[in-house]
Protein backbone atom coordinates (compact mmCIF):
# COMPACT_ATOMS: atom_id res chain seq x y z
CA UNK A 1 0.00 0.00 0.00
CA UNK A 2 0.90 3.66 -0.89
CA UNK A 3 1.44 6.06 2.02
CA UNK A 4 1.61 9.61 1.59
CA UNK A 5 3.02 11.49 4.41
CA UNK A 6 4.54 14.91 5.13
CA UNK A 7 5.18 17.16 2.16
CA UNK A 8 6.30 14.01 -0.01
CA UNK A 9 3.67 14.53 -2.56
CA UNK A 10 2.66 18.15 -3.14
CA UNK A 11 -0.34 19.22 -5.53
CA UNK A 12 -0.94 22.48 -7.45
CA UNK A 13 -3.24 23.15 -9.73
CA UNK A 14 -4.39 26.21 -11.74
CA UNK A 15 -7.06 27.33 -14.09
CA UNK A 16 -5.83 29.58 -17.12
CA UNK A 17 -7.67 30.56 -20.09
CA UNK A 18 -5.01 29.67 -23.23
CA UNK A 19 -5.70 26.76 -25.18
CA UNK A 20 -3.33 23.52 -24.13
CA UNK A 21 -0.95 24.19 -27.23
CA UNK A 22 -0.36 27.71 -25.28
CA UNK A 23 0.38 26.13 -21.67
CA UNK A 24 2.19 23.38 -23.30
CA UNK A 25 4.70 25.81 -25.26
CA UNK A 26 4.71 27.85 -21.87
CA UNK A 27 6.56 24.88 -20.03
CA UNK A 28 8.44 23.55 -22.69
CA UNK A 29 9.95 26.52 -24.23
CA UNK A 30 12.93 28.89 -22.73
CA UNK A 31 11.29 31.86 -24.21
CA UNK A 32 8.58 31.74 -21.95
CA UNK A 33 10.16 29.80 -18.82
CA UNK A 34 12.58 32.78 -18.14
CA UNK A 35 9.73 34.91 -17.59
CA UNK A 36 8.10 33.38 -15.03
CA UNK A 37 9.76 30.67 -13.31
CA UNK A 38 12.37 32.56 -11.36
CA UNK A 39 14.48 33.98 -14.46
CA UNK A 40 15.31 30.07 -15.52
CA UNK A 41 15.51 28.96 -19.20
CA UNK A 42 13.90 25.73 -18.94
CA UNK A 43 14.03 23.33 -22.34
CA UNK A 44 11.65 20.00 -22.00
CA UNK A 45 12.20 18.07 -24.91
CA UNK A 46 11.69 14.13 -25.24
CA UNK A 47 15.18 12.89 -23.75
CA UNK A 48 15.82 15.99 -21.16
CA UNK A 49 14.51 18.21 -18.97
CA UNK A 50 17.13 21.35 -19.01
CA UNK A 51 17.27 24.10 -16.81
CA UNK A 52 19.51 27.15 -16.95
CA UNK A 53 19.71 30.03 -14.29
CA UNK A 54 20.03 33.90 -14.95
CA UNK A 55 23.29 33.72 -13.95
CA UNK A 56 24.04 31.05 -17.04
CA UNK A 57 24.97 27.96 -13.73
CA UNK A 58 22.69 24.87 -14.66
CA UNK A 59 20.02 24.50 -12.52
CA UNK A 60 18.35 21.10 -13.40
CA UNK A 61 19.60 18.02 -16.04
CA UNK A 62 17.11 15.31 -15.75
CA UNK A 63 15.55 12.64 -17.60
CA UNK A 64 11.95 13.26 -19.70
CA UNK A 65 9.88 10.27 -18.89
CA UNK A 66 6.92 11.09 -20.96
CA UNK A 67 6.04 13.39 -23.25
CA UNK A 68 2.73 13.85 -25.00
CA UNK A 69 1.76 17.25 -26.32
CA UNK A 70 -0.19 18.90 -24.92
CA UNK A 71 -1.21 16.72 -22.20
CA UNK A 72 0.97 15.44 -20.23
CA UNK A 73 4.65 16.10 -19.03
CA UNK A 74 6.84 13.74 -16.53
CA UNK A 75 10.51 15.04 -15.96
CA UNK A 76 12.89 14.21 -13.17
CA UNK A 77 14.17 16.88 -10.57
CA UNK A 78 17.11 17.76 -8.64
CA UNK A 79 17.44 20.91 -7.61
CA UNK A 80 21.16 22.09 -8.71
CA UNK A 81 20.29 25.57 -8.14
CA UNK A 82 21.65 24.63 -4.25
CA UNK A 83 24.86 22.86 -3.57
CA UNK A 84 23.13 21.10 -0.43
CA UNK A 85 19.66 20.42 -2.45
CA UNK A 86 21.71 18.98 -5.57
CA UNK A 87 22.97 16.43 -2.80
CA UNK A 88 19.43 14.92 -2.55
CA UNK A 89 17.88 12.14 -4.64
CA UNK A 90 15.94 12.81 -7.55
CA UNK A 91 12.39 13.45 -7.27
CA UNK A 92 9.73 13.43 -9.97
CA UNK A 93 7.26 16.50 -11.33
CA UNK A 94 4.37 15.76 -13.55
CA UNK A 95 2.18 18.41 -15.50
CA UNK A 96 -1.31 17.86 -16.88
CA UNK A 97 -2.81 19.80 -19.00
CA UNK A 98 -7.04 19.18 -19.29
CA UNK A 99 -8.84 21.32 -21.32
CA UNK A 100 -11.99 22.99 -19.96
CA UNK A 101 -15.07 24.92 -21.33
CA UNK A 102 -15.07 28.44 -22.30
CA UNK A 103 -11.61 28.63 -23.59
CA UNK A 104 -9.76 27.47 -20.07
CA UNK A 105 -7.30 24.95 -19.03
CA UNK A 106 -6.89 23.28 -15.31
CA UNK A 107 -3.35 22.71 -15.53
CA UNK A 108 -2.08 20.19 -11.97
CA UNK A 109 1.57 20.17 -10.97
CA UNK A 110 2.22 17.00 -9.24
CA UNK A 111 5.65 17.06 -7.27
CA UNK A 112 5.80 13.67 -5.88
CA UNK A 113 8.53 11.13 -4.98
CA UNK A 114 10.45 13.24 -2.77
CA UNK A 115 11.38 11.03 0.03
CA UNK A 116 14.92 10.91 -0.82
CA UNK A 117 15.25 14.44 -1.22
CA UNK A 118 13.07 16.17 2.25
CA UNK A 119 15.13 19.68 2.00
CA UNK A 120 13.68 19.84 -1.68
CA UNK A 121 10.11 19.21 -0.60
CA UNK A 122 10.72 22.36 1.86
CA UNK A 123 12.55 24.53 -0.31
CA UNK A 124 9.59 24.05 -3.31
CA UNK A 125 6.89 23.94 -1.23
CA UNK A 126 4.52 26.76 -0.40
CA UNK A 127 5.60 30.12 -2.37
CA UNK A 128 7.97 28.24 -4.81
CA UNK A 129 5.89 26.05 -6.89
CA UNK A 130 3.05 28.97 -6.19
CA UNK A 131 4.95 31.90 -7.57
CA UNK A 132 5.76 29.63 -10.59
CA UNK A 133 1.84 28.95 -11.16
CA UNK A 134 0.63 32.11 -10.70
CA UNK A 135 2.99 33.87 -12.81
CA UNK A 136 2.66 31.51 -15.69
CA UNK A 137 -0.87 31.99 -15.36
CA UNK A 138 -0.42 35.94 -15.42
CA UNK A 139 1.69 36.05 -18.59
CA UNK A 140 -0.56 33.59 -20.53
CA UNK A 141 -3.30 35.69 -19.78
CA UNK A 142 -1.81 39.11 -19.62
CA UNK A 143 1.05 39.21 -22.05
CA UNK A 144 3.12 40.26 -19.17
CA UNK A 145 5.39 38.96 -16.75
CA UNK A 146 4.18 38.97 -12.80
CA UNK A 147 6.54 40.88 -11.80
CA UNK A 148 9.25 42.83 -13.28
CA UNK B 1 -20.42 33.58 -8.88
CA UNK B 2 -16.66 34.26 -10.09
CA UNK B 3 -13.66 32.22 -8.65
CA UNK B 4 -12.51 34.57 -6.13
CA UNK B 5 -16.01 34.80 -4.65
CA UNK B 6 -15.46 30.94 -3.90
CA UNK B 7 -12.43 31.38 -2.68
CA UNK B 8 -13.77 33.93 0.15
CA UNK B 9 -17.04 31.99 0.16
CA UNK B 10 -14.77 28.82 1.16
CA UNK B 11 -12.55 30.82 3.75
CA UNK B 12 -15.93 32.15 5.56
CA UNK B 13 -15.94 29.02 7.37
CA UNK B 14 -14.22 27.89 10.53
CA UNK B 15 -14.88 24.39 10.19
CA UNK B 16 -12.96 24.93 5.92
CA UNK B 17 -10.43 26.81 8.03
CA UNK B 18 -9.58 24.60 10.24
CA UNK B 19 -9.79 21.73 7.37
CA UNK B 20 -7.09 23.69 5.54
CA UNK B 21 -4.92 23.72 8.25
CA UNK B 22 -5.28 20.42 8.86
CA UNK B 23 -3.73 19.57 5.53
CA UNK B 24 -1.09 22.54 5.70
CA UNK B 25 -0.17 20.42 8.41
CA UNK B 26 0.07 17.24 6.82
CA UNK B 27 -1.40 16.87 2.90
CA UNK B 28 -2.76 13.93 1.33
CA UNK B 29 -5.10 12.64 4.29
CA UNK B 30 -7.94 10.94 3.44
CA UNK B 31 -11.66 12.36 4.28
CA UNK B 32 -11.50 8.71 7.35
CA UNK B 33 -8.73 10.73 9.25
CA UNK B 34 -9.72 14.11 8.63
CA UNK B 35 -13.30 13.24 9.82
CA UNK B 36 -11.78 11.64 13.26
CA UNK B 37 -10.30 15.14 14.13
CA UNK B 38 -13.83 17.05 13.78
CA UNK B 39 -17.18 16.77 15.97
CA UNK B 40 -18.90 16.05 12.94
CA UNK B 41 -20.60 13.75 10.49
CA UNK B 42 -18.73 12.04 7.41
CA UNK B 43 -21.42 13.84 5.54
CA UNK B 44 -20.96 17.12 7.16
CA UNK B 45 -17.15 16.89 6.42
CA UNK B 46 -17.79 15.69 2.79
CA UNK B 47 -19.80 18.73 2.52
CA UNK B 48 -17.16 21.45 3.58
CA UNK B 49 -14.52 19.46 1.40
CA UNK B 50 -17.21 19.92 -1.94
CA UNK B 51 -16.84 23.67 -1.30
CA UNK B 52 -13.18 23.67 -0.64
CA UNK B 53 -12.31 21.99 -4.35
CA UNK B 54 -15.09 23.67 -6.10
CA UNK B 55 -12.95 26.62 -4.81
CA UNK B 56 -10.23 25.18 -6.00
CA UNK B 57 -8.19 24.76 -2.33
CA UNK B 58 -8.42 21.25 -2.08
CA UNK B 59 -7.12 18.96 -4.89
CA UNK B 60 -8.00 15.23 -4.64
CA UNK B 61 -5.94 12.07 -5.68
CA UNK B 62 -6.76 9.02 -6.28
CA UNK B 63 -4.26 5.77 -5.08
CA UNK B 64 -6.13 2.53 -5.47
CA UNK B 65 -9.02 2.77 -3.44
CA UNK B 66 -8.11 5.40 -1.64
CA UNK B 67 -8.80 8.76 -2.01
CA UNK B 68 -6.43 11.69 -1.15
CA UNK B 69 -7.00 15.15 -0.25
CA UNK B 70 -4.42 18.07 -0.83
CA UNK B 71 -4.19 21.63 0.62
CA UNK B 72 -3.45 23.95 -3.35
CA UNK B 73 -2.26 26.86 -1.84
CA UNK B 74 -2.53 28.69 -5.82
CA UNK B 75 -6.13 30.40 -5.14
CA UNK B 76 -5.07 32.44 -2.04
CA UNK B 77 -1.72 33.35 -4.12
CA UNK B 78 -4.18 34.79 -6.57
CA UNK B 79 -6.16 36.39 -4.21
CA UNK B 80 -3.07 38.01 -2.33
CA UNK B 81 -1.59 39.17 -5.91
CA UNK B 82 -5.00 40.52 -7.09
CA UNK B 83 -6.22 42.18 -3.62
CA UNK B 84 -3.42 42.33 -0.81
CA UNK B 85 -1.02 43.66 -3.40
CA UNK B 86 -2.96 46.34 -4.66
CA UNK B 87 -3.49 48.04 -1.56
CA UNK B 88 -0.47 47.19 0.46
CA UNK B 89 1.74 48.59 -2.45
CA UNK B 90 1.15 52.24 -2.09
CA UNK B 91 1.44 52.49 1.16
CA UNK B 92 4.44 50.82 1.37
CA UNK B 93 6.46 52.96 -1.14
CA UNK B 94 4.44 55.98 0.89
CA UNK B 95 6.11 55.24 3.74
CA UNK B 96 9.58 54.64 1.95
CA UNK B 97 9.42 57.74 0.02
CA UNK B 98 8.68 59.59 3.88
CA UNK B 99 12.07 57.89 5.16
CA UNK B 100 13.97 58.69 1.82
CA UNK B 101 12.60 62.69 2.33
CA UNK B 102 13.53 62.83 6.61
CA UNK B 103 16.63 61.11 5.80
CA UNK B 104 18.13 63.41 3.17
CA UNK B 105 16.53 66.25 5.62
CA UNK B 106 18.24 65.47 8.52
CA UNK B 107 21.63 64.74 6.69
Amino acid sequence: MTTITAQTTQVYQVFIKATPEAVWDAITKPEFTERYFFGARIENTPERHRAVGPDGSVWGDEPVYEFDPPRRLVQGWRSLYDPELAQEDESRVTWEIASQEGGYCLLTVIHDRLEGAPKTAENVSGTGWMMVLSGLKTLLETGRPLAD
Amino acid sequence: MTDDDRVFKALADPTRRFLLDRLFQRDGRTLTELESELAMTRFGVMKHLRVLEDAGLVVTRREGREKHHFLNPVPIRLIHDRWIDKYTEPRVSALAELKTTLEEESA
